[in-house]
């Protein structure tokens, strides 16, 4: 007992020089690191002497996690996982220091402020500001699997699709920095998303550059597994003719070649192109805003007659076919049209399950399958392989399916509300219709990229946008509770 | 420098000469891969009942197609695609060309015509809904390599599009208002695939003669793992070497798809 304490004792002591060590080395003023340096020996002294007390285990580091759905789905088996963990580390490094890989543009400052442990230095400035405000909801890894994410609705987002909704970029396109700074002002009007409005300018950009991070990290994650699977993975022994390569009872050796980048500089290259693949939206977003023209923005001081006019060709287009916004936010826009859809998020968990499910049928049929050959007298070698290959996987597969939270259907917005989750200025609206939602099974109706046609023209859109201002105050001819008709599904 | 050196590099450049010639050489000479896929079980397509725009998509008798099967167990829509690797260029036959008209995915009477597709980046591909009077969004958003999409597609104003990048897989595009509506899609920046047809053939022509990896996938399973093709087995991507001798046809012959294999 009191051997493993000293252990204990030995292993804080030398974390707490480390991390003096890394503070001396990362801050500008000299004077301070001393401060900060007395400072800590005494806390840490205390610290330790109370751990020879009580005993008690320091909380390990956290530390990101790999996608589970992305690892069990391309197969990667554990050591690959361990390789890619690896990999991943070494490129992005860990939640208590994160590293901004200079060919991924982000800036060192801002994730170190966000990132780590949170706490307040001697001038009050906040650190570790991801985990005071965002991770209790979004999750260490961005996952959007924090400990209280599973009691909201809507779930908060997982970063690592790198899709984002409420933006003015183009359908496809990344959200710019100055997307994702509203998004932290204002919040996200009708969900759990607060305003953080209250924080300075540079902490709601220490925390944007983070969500940046988080998202290119995952996307990488999903990437590099997808290399994995398509180009690695063990395989027949070749040699230097791609003639197998046998042993002695003459059957091909197998081999695993490592995904290590950097000791095989073809595999380098590699990830450098799917880093270059990543950042490119990144990159590019600035010139992905969408601009409405000049000349089509409504005037601010139309009369309540220009108002009406728009208003009303606006409700022909929201009823109409070539608009089609009825068909999901319901025939008087209460969002009571199509909703047993999903958003990707939902998607990719539902389409797992499902392919889980699948499986487990299958298996079910293969060993009746196999019973019937057995009663014939047949071979059933290779179906029993079959069998035991798939119920392995379904053993992968099992856990993962059951971990997620209840998979909820994209319900349409209930446009009476007058509640504009990706903001109410009339130019959040006109993104979202000309963009449609991201994501969400939300299409655009105008240009879906710089200069290309849109089905809608832009007086069209600025139409839609006066109809749907206007929604909430127009009285519903044949009113219609609100309650969707899969409500026990949003219940759950 | 050293003459030592010297002679060094006038070897690499003349090995580097030697190679281009002979691969100019070997990719003059093309050849075909052809077969047949058959369903080995019983498929009832299940029957869609429409839950939007139920006056005009009932009119169109419409049936679940994940597994598309003749009355001889012929299998349609199965995706047979040449995969060099990552980063590797094939050289395309002088007769190959681009369709002159953009390929069409059409929303046509509550269903994608076709099911399934093949485009190559060289081609244009437009996006049409000639249902007169129904509301049709294509929903794209499990592209992986390219510009994900999710526009509405009005009558008489098709969506036209050009892809840039190969895709590893065929790609799943849906319609959100009607959610039994779906088709895929396969962008490749070379030519040599082919989707099965109605009679279960598929054929791919001009390939460049040599060994070349080709890719099996289904929509009802995803890649064709363990696909037994003649003699040969598809491995855990359900992709098989096959040689394509210079001015020969590789007919693969009936290549059986027990239900197993898709996951059934």
């Amino acid at each position: 007992m009191r051997r493993r304490a000293a252990g204990r004792l030995i292993a804080v002591v030398a974390e707490a020089t480390q991390y003096i060590q890394r503070h001396q080395n990362n801050s500008t003023i000299p004077d301070r690191a001393m401060k900060l340096t007395s400072r800590y020996s005494v806390l840490f002294t205390a610290a330790t002497a109370l751990v020879a007390l009580v005993g008690c285990e320091q909380a390990p580091a956290p530390r990101f996690h790999l996608n589970p759905v992305v690892m069990v789905s391309n197969e990667i088996s554990p050591e690959y996982q361990q390789e890619v963990a690896n990999v991943l580390a070494a490129m992005f490094g860990t939640p208590d220091a994160p590293y901004a890989l200079p060919e991924s543009g982000l800036n060192q400052q801002r994730l170190t402020l966000a990132a780590g442990a949170a706490w307040s230095d001697k001038q009050g400035v906040d650190r570790g500001l991801y985990r005071k405000h965002c991770v209790h909801c979004h999750g260490i890894n961005g996952d959007g699997r924090g400990p209280t994410a599973r009691f909201l609705n809507p779930y908060p987002r997982d970063y690592r699709q790198g899709v984002f909704k409420f933006k003015t970029t183009f359908n496809p396109a990344k959200p710019t920095d100055a997307d994702l700074r509203r998004v932290l002002n204002n919040g996200v009007p009708g969900t759990s998303m607060p305003s953080f409005s209250l924080l300075t300018e540079s902490e709601v950009d220490a925390l944007l550059e983070y969500v940046k991070y988080l998202s290119i990290r995952g996307e990488m994650e999903t990437k590099l597994a997808q290399y994995v699977y398509d180009e690695l993975g063990e395989a027949e022994k070749e040699d230097e003719n791609g003639n197998p390569v046998l042993d002695e009872d003459g059957n091909p050796v197998m081999e695993r070649p490592p995904f290590d980048p950097a000791t095989n500089p073809e595999q380098g290259e590699v990830v450098k192109e799917i880093l270059t693949e990543v950042m490119a939206p990144w990159q590019e977003a600035s010139d992905q805003v969408i601009v409405p023209a000049e000349d089509g923005i409504p005037e601010d001081n139309r009369t309540p007659e220009e108002i009406g006019e728009s208003v009303a060709k606006g409700r022909e287009l929201f009823y109409g076919t070539k608009a089609n916004c009825f068909t999901c936010h319901g025939p008087t826009g209460l969002g009571d049209g199509q909703q047993n859809d999903y958003d990707i998020w939902s998607k990719e968990q539902k389409a797992f399950q499902d392919a889980t499910a699948q499986l487990q049928e299958s298996i079910v049929s293969q060993q009746k399958e196999i019973a019937r050959l057995g009663r014939e007298g047949k071979e059933t070698d290779e179906e029993e392989a079959k069998l035991a290959a798939d119920e392995a996987t379904l053993a992968l597969r099992q856990p993962v399916a059951h971990s997620f939270y209840p998979i909820r259907n994209a319900i349409p917005r209930n446009l009476r509300k007058g509640v504009y989750r990706g903001g109410r200025r009339r130019l959040d609206l006109y993104c979202r219709v000309s963009a449609g939602i991201a994501g969400t099974p939300m299409p655009g109706v105008g240009a879906a990229a710089p200069g290309a046609q849109g089905t809608l023209s832009d007086e069209e859109i600025w139409n839609v946008v006066d109809y749907v201002l206007n929604l909430p105050y127009e009285p519903a001819s044949n009113p219609q509770p609100a309650l969707p008709w899969n409500s026990d599904q949003i219940a759950n | 420098m050293s003459s030592n050196a010297f002679r060094r590099m006038c070897t690499v450049f003349a090995l580097g000469a030697a190679v281009a010639v002979s691969s100019t050489a070997a990719a003059a000479e093309w050849g075909t891969v052809k077969g047949k896929f058959v369903f080995k079980g019983d498929v009832k397509p299940e029957k869609i009942v429409p839950n939007k725009d139920t006056e005009y998509c009932s009119k169109h008798e419409l049936v679940d197609e994940s597994v598309v099967v003749g009355d001889g167990g012929e299998l349609a829509n199965v995706f047979v695609y040449l995969n060099p690797g990552r980063g590797k260029k094939l050289e395309v036959h002088p007769d190959v060309k681009p369709a002159d008209k953009p390929l069409v995915l059409d929303n046509h009477g509550c269903r994608f015509e076709p099911h399934a597709m093949t485009v190559w980046t060289a081609d244009k591909f437009e996006i049409r809904n000639s249902d007169e009077g129904i509301g049709h969004n294509t929903n794209a958003s499990m592209l992986f390599a390219n510009p994900k999409f999710n526009e509405q597609v009005t009558n008489g104003a098709p969506i036209l599009k050009q892809f840039t990048k190969s895709e590893s897989y065929p790609s799943k595009v849906a319609c959100n208002v009607h959610p039994w509506m779906n088709a895929y899609v396969l962008i490749r920046d070379n030519p040599y695939m082919a989707v099965s047809a109605a009679d279960g053939t598929f054929e791919i022509k001009n390939v460049p003669a040599g060994k070349h990896d080709f890719a099996f996938w289904h929509e009802a399973k995803g890649n064709l793992k363990d696909l037994k093709v003649g003699k040969d087995k598809a491995d855990r991507k359900g992709q098989l070497a096959i040689d394509v001798p210079a001015g020969k046809t590789v007919d693969l012959g009936v290549i059986e798809i027990t239900p197993a294999l898709l996951g059934k």
